[in-house]
C-alpha cells in the first residue's frame, strides 16, 4: 500500500497544491457540463445553473475527495491542538494555575521517581546483573560469632538470626569447593567489604578516602574492564604478592587529573605504599551500600597492611571478623537455589569449626542441628541490599505525600476544568445539534486537558531539574534521610515515568468534565436556561473536601514535627554544648601506634593548651551527638561474677582526657575525677555514669566498687558523673563507664577533639588545623564542626521532614484556597439570577454574604472532619508492621517526640488556620455576590 | 453492456439510471423523461462503479468528464454517473494504486487531469470482471427459475 503512504504524506505536506488540483479539476467538468447545456439550447445562465444542481454539491464531493486522502485523523488533532492553544491563550489566569499546580505535582514525583530509581531500581552497571547472586547466612540463636555489625538483607525468621556478612577462612573453603566441582552452577565466586577512611597520601595531600578489599576474582565475576591498566587478579591476591590498588574512575578524576600515566605509580595508604595498577570504568561505583563509592580498591590479602592490628582477616591472637559479602555468579540455566545447596556443605561445616564455645556454662556444647548455620542466596543485581531496605518506608512515605500533592492538583485543574466546560454548555449544545458526534468533541476537550498536562508535565520536568539541589539536601549526610552519593540525575528513564503521568493525569481531569458536558439534554441547553439553579456538581464539592482534607493532613504534619523539634532542642543534654570546636584525628592511619601515638597525643595537647582563645582542650573516643552512628560497647563482669556464670550488662564505654567532665561541664556526683598519674595505678580506674548505677549498683553506690571490663581487666570505680546524651537527643540513657586515656592505648586511634574556646569557636579552626600541621602534615584533621551545629544536624532529618511537610501542605492549602474561590465564583456566576430574585424580593447584601460564605464552609468543614478521620486511620497504617524497621531512624511514624500524632493542640491551631483562609476564600466571591445589581441581573436573560 | 442486470432492456423508452455513490450502497435514481425523480434503492456490489470506470480507461486514457461521457454513449444512455460520486471514485481508485493520473491539456486546450489504467488496474480488472460475471450468472439463474 506504498501507494496509499505516499498520497496520505503528500497530502499532508502539500495539502494546498491538492486543493488546487481538486478545485481546477472539478471546475474543468463544470465548464464541460455548461458548454453542454449550451449546445443543448439553453441561456449561458440556465446553463450554469442546470449544471451546478446535476454537480450535486461541490463542497461534499470535496468532502469526500478529501477522505480518501486519509489524514482525516491527524486534520482534525491538528485541528484540535490549535483550538485548543487558543483557548488556552485566552484564559491566561486559568492557564497558568493549572499548568503552575500540575508542574509543581509531576516535578515533585519525577523528582522522587529519580531517588527510587537509584535507591532502589537500578541495578550494577555490568554485563548480565540479573546472573549474580548475594550470598547471606541464617542459624539459629545459640550459634555465636563476634567481631562483626550489620544486619541481613532478608527479615529474619522468629528465633532466628542471620547476617550478610562472612569470614575469612569461612569464604576460602567455600572458594576451594566451588572450584573443585565443574559442575557448580556458579562460574564465578568473590568476596569483597569496604575499609572505612583510608589515609591517603598523593603528592603531599593527606586525606581520608573510602576503601574497599576485594578477592582475586571480584572484577571477572562482575565481568568488569577497567578504563585503564588492569584489574586485581588472583594472582594480586595472595600473601607476600606486591601491593597493587584500583582506582575508582571519580578518584582518578579528582585526584590525578584522570592523567593516564597514574600506572605503576605508587600510592600510600595509611603510610603502606601501593602500585596504581589500574581505574575502573565510570558508571561502575561498587557493590556495597547503595551511596557508598570506594576510592580505591585493593586485594584482601593486602587488607593486613592497611589496617594492622586491627586486621579482619585475623592474627595469631584474635580470630578473624565476619566482614565479607560474597557473591557469585550463576551459569546460563542456573538457579540460586542450585548455588545456594552447592556451597551450604562447604559453608556449614566451616562455620560449625569457628564457632566459638558457648558462652554461659549452661548452654550445651552441641547445639542442635536445626540451628546450625544455613546459606541463603538472593539477587545480587543491585548489589548489597539491607540499606535499601531501611530506606524503603521513607521513600514511599515521601512518594505518598508527593502523590497526594500531584492529586490534588490534578483535582484542582479539574474542577477549573468542570466549570469552564459547564459555561461553554450553550456552545457544546450548538455544536452537537449540528452534527458533531459526541466521541468528536470528547476528543476535543481531552486534546485541551491532554495539553494542559503535557505543558505541566514539561514545566514539570524543569521543575525537577532545578529542584536537585533540595534532592541534595534530602541526601544531606547528617540528616541521614537517603544515602549519600546517590546519583540523582534525572535519567530517560524518569522523563518516560514523566510523560506517563502526564498522559495519565490529563487523562484523569480531563475525562469527567468532557463527558459531563457532552452528555446534554440538548433541548435544554439550548434553551439557554441559566435560570434553573446553578448547581455546582457533586462532583466539584466532593473535590473541594478532598483537597481540604489533604491540607489539613500535611498541615498537621508539619506542626508536629515542628514541635517535635522544639521539644529536642529543649531536651537537657547533660553537658554545655556553647562554644565548642569539634574535630577529629585518625593517627592510626597514619601509621602512629603505641608509644608513638600517646607521645603525639601529648605533643598536640601541649600546643593546644596554650593556643589563645582556647580555654580548654580535651578529646574522647566517641563523640557528643555528633554522629548518629554510635558507639563502643562491651559488656562488663560485676564483683564477684565470672565468665560462664554472669548474665550480660551491657555498658557503653568511652575512654577520655582527664580534663573531660570540667572542659565538657559533665557534674561530678560522687568521688572524683581522673587525674594523670591514674593510668600508673593498679588496678586501673574508672568512672561511671548515673545510669550504670542505678542499674547494676542500686542499692549500694558504685564507688569503690571493681568491675571487670573486656573479659578480665578489672577497674576500680572513683566516681560517678551526670548523665549525658551520646548518641541524639532522643536516647535513652545507657550505662557507661569511663576510662583515662593512657589506659587505653589500643582504642586511641582515632579520636574527637572538642575545644572549649573563649569566643565563636569557627574562628580557631584554621589555626588548629595549623597546629596540627605543625606537628605531622600529612594527617588530615576532618570533620571540623561546632558542637552546636553538631547537635543541630543530627535534628537534620526531623527539620527536613517538617520543611518537607510544611511545604506540601503550605501548597496544598493555596490549591484547595484557589479551587474553593474559583468553584465559588462559578456558582456565584450561575446562580446571579437567583440572587437577583432574592434581593429584589428584599435580601441585604449581607444575607447574600452569608449564603455564599455557608455554602463554601459547609465544605471546608465537612473537608476538616474528613481530615480528621482520614489522619487517624494513617496513623494507625503507619504504626503498623510494615512501616515498622529495625533501625526505627528511618520510620517517620517513630519519629515524634514529646507529642502524639493524635495531638488535639496542634490539631486545633492548624483547623483554625485552614478556617480562616477557606473564610477568606469565600468572602471574595461573596463579595462580588453582595455587589449583584438586582435589576441587571434580572435583565439578563 | 451485455448484461444489463438491472432488468432494464435500453430499447424501450425507460429513462437512463443516474449512478450516483453513496457510502455503502448504490443509489439509483430514476429519471423518466418528464423530469419526475422515482427513486430505487438497490443494493448493489459496491465495487460496480469502480469496475465501470476501470473498464471504461481500458480503451485509452482520458479525463473526468469524458470518462462520464463515455459511459454514457456505451451503456446507450443508460447510465448516468453523477459527479458527486464519480470524482470520490477516481481519487479512491488513484489511491489503490489501479488507476494514475496527469495533468494534461484538454481538446480544447484547457487543462484538464487525465487518468490512465495501471498494470496493477489490468489485473484487477479482469478480477473484477470475473466476479462480475459470476454474480450475475448466478442472479439470472435463479429469475429463470419462476
Amino acid at each position: 500500500m506504498l501507494n496509499k503512504l505516499r498520497l496520505r504524506l503528500r497530502a499532508l505536506f502539500f495539502k494546498p497544491k491538492m486543493e488546487d488540483e481538486l478545485q481546477a479539476e472539478l471546475e474543468f467538468h463544470l465548464e464541460r457540463e455548461i458548454e453542454e447545456n449550451i449546445i443543448r439550447g439553453m441561456t449561458s445562465e440556465e446553463a450554469r445553473s442546470a449544471a451546478i444542481r446535476s454537480f450535486g454539491g461541490v463542497e461534499r464531493v470535496k468532502e469526500e475527495s478529501r477522505d480518501v486522502w486519509g489524514i482525516r485523523l491527524v486534520e482534525e488533532l491538528w485541528q484540535d491542538l490549535r483550538y485548543g492553544m487558543r483557548m488556552l491563550l485566552k484564559h491566561k489566569g486559568f492557564t497558568i494555575v493549572a499548568v503552575l499546580s500540575l508542574a509543581l505535582g509531576i516535578g515533585a514525583n519525577t523528582a522522587l521517581f529519580s531517588v527510587v530509581d537509584a535507591v532502589l531500581l537500578r541495578t550494577l552497571p555490568v554485563p548480565e546483573p540479573e546472573r549474580l547472586a548475594l550470598f547471606e547466612w541464617q542459624a539459629g540463636l545459640p550459634f555465636r560469632y563476634s567481631g562483626s555489625s550489620g544486619t541481613s538483607n532478608t527479615p529474619d525468621p522468629p528465633g532466628t538470626q542471620g547476617l550478610s556478612l562472612f569470614r575469612y577462612d569461612v569464604f576460602e573453603k567455600m572458594r576451594k569447593a566451588r572450584a573443585a566441582s565443574p559442575q557448580s552452577p556458579l562460574s564465578d565466586f568473590f568476596a569483597f567489604a569496604p575499609i572505612y577512611d583510608v589515609n591517603a597520601v598523593v603528592g603531599d595531600q593527606a586525606e581520608i578516602i573510602k576503601g574497599q578489599a576485594v578477592s582475586g576474582g571480584y572484577y571477572a565475576g562482575l565481568r568488569v574492564q577497567p578504563s585503564l591498566g588492569r584489574a586485581i587478579t588472583d594472582e594480586d591476591d595472595k600473601p607476600g604478592v606486591a601491593p597493587v590498588a584500583v582506582l575508582s574512575h571519580q578518584y582518578w578524576q579528582e585526584r590525578f587529573g584522570a592523567d593516564p600515566a597514574v600506572i605503576g605509580q605508587p600510592l600510600k595508604l595509611n603510610k603502606q605504599s601501593f602500585t596504581i595498577i589500574g581505574v575502573t570504568p565510570p558508571a561502575f561505583t561498587g557493590t556495597l551500600q547503595v551511596g557508598y563509592h570506594p576510592a580505591v580498591t585493593v586485594p584482601i590479602a593486602c587488607e593486613p597492611l592497611l589496617q594492622g592490628e586491627q586486621s579482619s582477616l585475623g592474627t595469631a591472637n584474635k580470630p578473624g571478623h565476619w566482614w565479607l559479602d560474597l557473591m557469585g555468579r550463576l551459569k546460563p540455566g542456573a538457579t540460586y537455589e542450585q548455588a545456594r545447596e552447592s556451597l551450604n556443605g562447604a559453608f556449614q561445616a566451616t562455620a560449625l569449626e569457628v564457632m566459638p564455645p558457648p558462652w554461659k556454662v549452661d548452654q550445651p556444647a552441641q547445639i542442635d542441628p536445626k540451628d546450625y548455620p544455613r546459606l541463603v542466596a538472593q539477587s545480587g543485581s543491585r548489589g548489597m541490599l539491607d540499606i535499601r531496605r531501611a530506606y524503603t518506608p521513607t521513600i514511599y512515605g515521601l512518594f505518598i505525600v508527593v502523590a497526594l500533592v500531584l492529586l490534588l492538583a490534578c483535582a484542582n485543574v479539574a474542577n477549573l476544568l468542570l466549570a469552564r466546560a459547564a459555561m461553554r454548555g450553550a456552545e457544546i449544545s450548538v455544536r452537537l445539534a449540528v452534527g458533531a458526534g459526541r466521541w468528536r468533541l470528547i476528543r476535543q476537550l481531552l486534546t485541551e486537558s491532554a495539553l494542559l498536562a503535557v505543558l505541566g508535565g514539561a514545566a514539570g520536568v524543569l521543575f525537577a531539574y532545578w529542584g536537585k539541589g533540595a534532592l541534595v539536601a534530602l541526601t544531606e549526610k547528617d540528616s541521614g534521610m537517603l544515602p549519600s552519593d546517590v546519583d540523582l540525575s534525572l535519567n530517560w528513564r524518569a522523563l518516560v515515568f514523566t510523560l506517563a503521568v502526564s498522559l495519565l493525569t490529563g487523562v484523569l481531569f480531563g475525562l469527567a468534565p468532557a463527558w459531563r458536558a457532552t452528555s446534554q439534554d440538548l433541548a435544554t441547553a439550548l434553551k439557554q436556561s441559566r435560570r434553573t439553579t446553578g448547581a455546582v456538581s457533586q462532583l466539584s464539592k466532593g473535590l473541594i473536601v478532598a483537597q481540604v482534607a489533604i491540607s489539613l493532613l500535611l498541615l498537621v504534619g508539619a506542626g508536629l514535627f515542628i514541635r517535635t523539634i522544639y521539644n529536642l532542642q529543649r531536651v537537657n543534654l547533660g553537658f554545655n554544648q556553647e562554644n565548642l570546636l569539634l574535630f577529629r584525628l585518625q593517627p592510626q592511619q597514619g601509621g602512629y601506634k603505641d608509644e608513638q601515638l600517646l607521645q603525639f597525643y601529648q605533643r598536640l595537647f601541649d600546643r593546644l593548651d596554650n593556643l589563645p582563645g582556647v580555654r580548654a582542650a580535651t578529646f574522647a573516643r566517641i563523640p557528643l551527638i555528633a554522629k548518629n552512628i554510635c558507639c563502643w560497647s562491651e559488656p562488663i563482669l560485676l564483683p564477684d561474677e565470672t565468665e560462664k556464670t554472669a548474665p550480660l550488662h551491657p555498658t557503653d564505654r568511652q575512654t577520655v582526657r582527664e580534663n573531660y567532665f570540667a572542659t565538657m561541664e559533665i557534674p561530678l556526683l560522687h568521688g572524683r575525677g581522673f587525674m594523670t598519674q591514674d593510668y600508673q595505678i593498679a588496678p586501673g580506674v574508672a568512672v561511671v555514669n548515673q545510669a550504670l548505677v542505678r542499674k547494676y549498683f542500686p542499692n549500694d553506690g558504685a564507688l569503690g566498687q571493681r568491675v571487670k571490663i573486656d573479659g578480665k581487666r578489672e577497674v576500680e570505680i572513683v566516681g560517678v558523673v551526670a548523665d549525658a546524651k551520646y548518641k541524639n537527643q532522643r536516647e535513652e540513657l545507657k550505662p557507661m563507664l569511663y576510662t583515662p586515656w593512657r589506659q587505653e592505648v589500643t582504642m586511641l586511634g582515632e579520636m574527637y577533639f572538642a575545644l572549649r574556646t573563649v569566643g565563636e569557636p569557627p574562628a580557631l579552626a584554621s589555626i588548629v588545623s595549623q597546629v596540627v600541621r605543625e606537628l605531622d602534615s600529612k594527617l588530615p584533621v576532618t570533620e571540623i564542626s561546632t558542637q552546636t551545629a553538631r547537635s543541630q544536624a543530627t535534628l537534620g532529618q526531623e527539620s527536613l521532614y517538617a520543611r518537607l511537610l510544611s511545604f506540601f501542605g503550605g501548597l496544598a492549602l493555596l490549591l484547595a484556597a484557589i479551587g474553593l474561590s474559583g468553584v465559588l465564583a462559578y456558582s456565584v456566576a450561575q446562580r446571579k439570577n437567583e440572587i437577583g430574585i432574592r434581593m429584589a424580593l428584599g435580601a441585604q447584601p449581607a444575607d447574600v454574604l452569608r449564603l455564599v460564605i455557608r455554602q463554601g464552609m459547609t465544605l471546608v468543614l465537612l473537608g476538616l472532619a474528613a481530615g480528621a478521620l482520614g489522619g487517624y486511620a494513617l496513623l494507625r497504617v503507619l504504626a503498623s508492621r510494615y512501616f515498622a524497621s529495625s533501625s526505627s531512624q528511618h520510620n517517620m511514624a517513630e519519629q515524634l517526640y514529646g507529642v502524639e500524632g493524635t495531638d488535639p493542640v496542634t490539631f486545633a491551631v492548624i483547623a483554625s488556620l485552614l478556617l480562616l483562609i477557606a473564610l477568606l476564600a469565600c468572602w471574595l466571591p461573596a463579595r462580588k455576590a453582595a455587589q449583584v445589581d438586582p435589576l441587571e441581573a434580572l435583565r439578563q436573560e | 453492456m451485455k448484461r444489463a442486470g438491472w432488468g432494464f432492456n435500453p430499447a424501450t423508452e425507460r429513462a437512463p439510471f443516474l449512478l450516483t455513490f453513496d457510502n455503502s450502497s448504490i443509489t439509483l435514481c430514476l429519471v423518466d423523461c418528464r423530469g419526475d425523480m422515482k427513486k430505487t434503492q438497490t443494493d448493489l456490489l459496491q465495487g460496480t462503479l469502480d469496475l465501470l470506470v476501470l473498464k471504461t480507461l481500458q480503451s485509452g486514457p482520458t479525463h473526468g468528464w469524458d470518462i462520464a461521457q463515455r459511459m454514457q454513449q456505451v451503456s446507450r444512455d443508460v447510465l448516468r454517473v453523477g459527479q458527486g460520486s464519480l470524482y470520490p471514485a477516481l481519487h479512491r481508485l488513484e489511491a489503490q494504486g489501479w488507476i494514475a493520473s496527469e495533468w494534461g491539456a484538454s481538446e480544447n486546450n484547457r487543462k484538464a487531469k487525465y487518468y490512465k489504467l495501471t498494470a496493477a488496474g489490468r489485473k484487477q480488472l479482469e478480477a473484477e470482471t470475473e466476479t462480475w460475471r459470476l454474480f450475475t450468472g448466478a442472479v439470472e439463474l435463479i429469475l429463470k427459475t419462476s
